[in-house]
């Protein structure tokens, strides 16, 4: 159960950061060919920050709270190495975190 | 001085930066290691690969152990000029004897502590100490060096640089200016949030380093911050050292007055008594700790004042379930087993103090947190390397044009701390398959050995560096970066094949049994040389290729002040 817990927080860390980085221009535009619309990026906002939080929730749920922050501290760390070097050698992949998205143009 | 602050926080953060740079790459790669320096441990010493064991019984296995210790010579070499006249044969006034273990200890650390007769100075204690296999109580050799809790962590605290402790002063000083560089670099850098996701290889080589030495410094900001402050932290008595200097008189006293509160002995009484059962003690304390919901293994045991009246127990659990470093330590008068004191939670400043040293020293049990740990550690390396290669990228046409030969200084240093610790590291682990278990008389220890390979190297792949530094003086990369990365990439599968020769322990094995302590340390080292021969190919077509453009160049020198 822990480690079910613990993966989960990973991966919505790693999908939080993704969210985030695309309500960015320069990280959508390499996921995309258009651009985001306002309430778009604001949704990804959203949707990023919820994400994050989420996950220190589940982290929270696996041990002691000052073993939990800290084991989510690190996640981030590790995740926003995980999105950045995605955006470097396989943006396209995240072109499926905004499928929802119709495109503008 | 500097037109603004920006300017000035970057002549600090360059500068300052680059000279303890080399030191903190150390400090950050033998850190990482030393998250699994029992694990390191056991790949070093075979006879120590079984499971972890809980502490062992004390009345029938550690006592007559104890009984028989006595210090070595190298024990008695540190208290030989801290008594008038000669050191006698035996020691038999016992200060304390102690069992220190953690949930990933296979063998046991005891150590013993011995009044100095005819000391200059009062509570000179002589000490010994011995690794035992808890399962049977024979003794380890003191020649087999413990390469990760013996070699690699005290080089992450001190260097190995024991000379008037002066290793510990480089690295708090180092840690102090890294929190300065961190502050500084945060204040430099313009595009923080911006740019936290950005890592652009295709651009020239001076971008793609800044692009990385921003991403693993930002990202890991709050593991670089804390580690370096609560080092401090943990140090503090080392840095401040008032309470055995000015301060001495005072600290004395509150010592005999804290064993009054307390109701601990802080003296033998001076009349022999016996010692009572201590395996119904440790029964006692984890039966109170399973009162109060607490994991209950036994990590520190203590005797304090053994054979005398005034003698006690101290039972410390291992705080496995918390980040603090907690003990909830448990007292019993040694010669009834009579309950003497329960230490009462803690105060919020010691509370604060418990959880930032429990935090750097890592007793915990959560192996996905080490792991996250080492990728902190690593990073930082990442981040002070790319640091490096970006000081010589951004001056190198200058440099060139100047027919300076300051970049080629900064390149071989680099080239040193990264591929060249490296290449020490495997050095100490080759040697330590090779060696003979026996070496002949007149020797040094094995464990001595081992050690000066490791310097060894060190030493030969830094020569390497600035033989064959000259091109960096035209613009060009070193080739020692490929040449020691692909040293490193026949090293790596070398290392892993000779512990399997001498062991016994191949991968299929090791996995297919589920010793993780083994397998990780093998499969790291194998990813280690995969990395480092992608990077040599790399570097080899690099150094081939036409020059890198220019264009984005004026970007980041803009940036970087």
């Amino acid at each position: 159960m822990v480690n079910v817990l613990l993966a989960a927080a990973t991966v919505l860390c790693v999908l939080g950061f993704a969210w985030l980085a695309l309500a960015m221009d320069v990280h959508w535009k390499q996921v995309r060919n258009d651009q985001p619309s306002a309430s778009t990026a604001k949704v990804l906002r959203v949707l990023g920050g919820l994400s994050l939080f989420v996950s220190l929730v589940l982290c929270l749920f696996t041990a002691h709270a000052t073993m939990a922050s800290l084991v989510w501290v690190m996640l981030l760390a590790a995740s926003a190495l995980i999105v950045a070097f995605t955006f470097t050698w396989r943006p396209r992949l995240f072109s499926l975190l905004v499928i929802w998205v119709k495109a503008t143009n | 001085m500097f037109q603004n602050f920006r300017l000035s926080m970057a002549w600090l953060h360059t500068w300052f930066g680059l000279v303890l740079g080399f030191v903190l790459m150390a400090i950050f790669f033998f850190g990482a290691l030393s998250v699994f320096d029992r694990e390191i441990d056991r790949w070093a010493i075979p006879e120590s690969r079984f499971a972890p064991q809980p502490m062992p019984s004390f009345d029938n296995l550690l006592k007559p152990i104890f009984a028989d210790m006595q210090p070595g010579k190298a024990d008695l070499d540190f208290v030989r000029d801290k008594v008038n006249g000669p050191l006698p044969e035996r020691f038999d006034t016992v200060v304390t004897w102690g069992a220190y273990t953690t949930h990933r200890d296979p063998v046991l650390n005891i150590f013993a502590g011995y009044e100095v007769p005819n000391a200059k100075e009062p509570d000179v204690t002589v000490f010994s100490s011995r690794t035992i296999d808890p399962r049977t109580g024979v003794l380890f050799s003191d020649d087999q060096l413990k390469i990760g809790s013996g070699f690699f962590y005290p080089l992450h605290y001190s260097l190995n640089f024991h000379w008037m402790n002066l290793g510990y002063w480089i690295v708090g000083f180092s840690s102090l200016i890294m929190l300065a560089a961190l502050v500084s670099g945060v204040v430099m850098h313009r595009k923080i949030f911006r740019e936290l996701f950005t890592f652009r290889p295709k651009k020239s080589t001076q971008r793609s380093a800044l692009d990385l030495h921003n991403l693993t410094g930002v990202v890991a900001l709050p593991f670089h911050f804390f580690f370096a402050f609560t080092g401090l932290v943990i140090f503090a008595g080392i840095y401040f050292p008032i309470g055995h200097t000015q301060m001495k008189s005072l600290h004395d006293q509150h010592e005999v007055v804290e064993a009054q509160e307390t109701g601990l002995p802080h003296d033998r009484a001076g009349v022999a008594a016996p010692v009572a059962s201590v395996d119904a003690m440790v029964a006692e304390a984890q039966r109170r700790w399973a009162e109060r919901g607490m994991a209950g293994e036994v990590g520190f045991l203590t005797l304090r004042h053994v054979g005398d009246a005034n003698g006690y127990v101290s039972v410390y659990r291992a705080g496995t379930d918390r980040i603090a470093l907690t003990g909830e330590g448990i007292h019993f008068k040694a010669s009834t087993g009579e309950l003497l004191r329960e230490d009462p939670p803690s105060t919020v400043v010691a509370s604060v103090n418990e959880f930032l040293t429990g935090l750097h020293l890592q007793h915990f049990r959560h192996w996905m947190l080490r792991w996250l740990y080492v990728l902190g550690g690593l990073a930082g390396c990442v981040c002070i390397a790319t640091g490096f290669i970006f000081f010589v990228e951004k001056r190198k046409r200058q440099y060139a044009k100047e027919g300076s030969q300051n970049g080629r200084i900064v390149d071989a240093m680099a080239v040193t701390t990264v591929t060249g610790m490296l290449l020490a590291t495997l050095g100490i682990l080759i040697a330590n398959r090779l060696l003979p278990a026996s070496l002949p008389e007149g020797w040094p220890g094995r464990g001595d050995l081992e050690q000066y390979f490791f310097w060894g190297t060190w030493v030969a792949v830094m020569v390497h560096a600035f033989l064959r530094s000259a091109p960096v003086a035209q613009g060009k990369i070193n080739p020692a970066w490929s040449e020691q990365c692909l040293a490193l990439a026949v090293l790596a599968p070398v290392t892993v094949l000779l512990n399997w020769i001498t062991t016994g322990d191949h991968l299929v094995k090791t996995i297919s049994e589920g010793y993780w302590p083994v397998a990780g340390f093998d499969l790291a080292i194998l990813v280690g040389g995969i990395l480092a021969f992608i990077a040599a190919r790399h570097l080899r077509r690099k150094g081939k290729g036409a020059p890198q453009d220019a264009t984005d160049f004026a970007d980041a020198e803009v940036q970087h002040g």
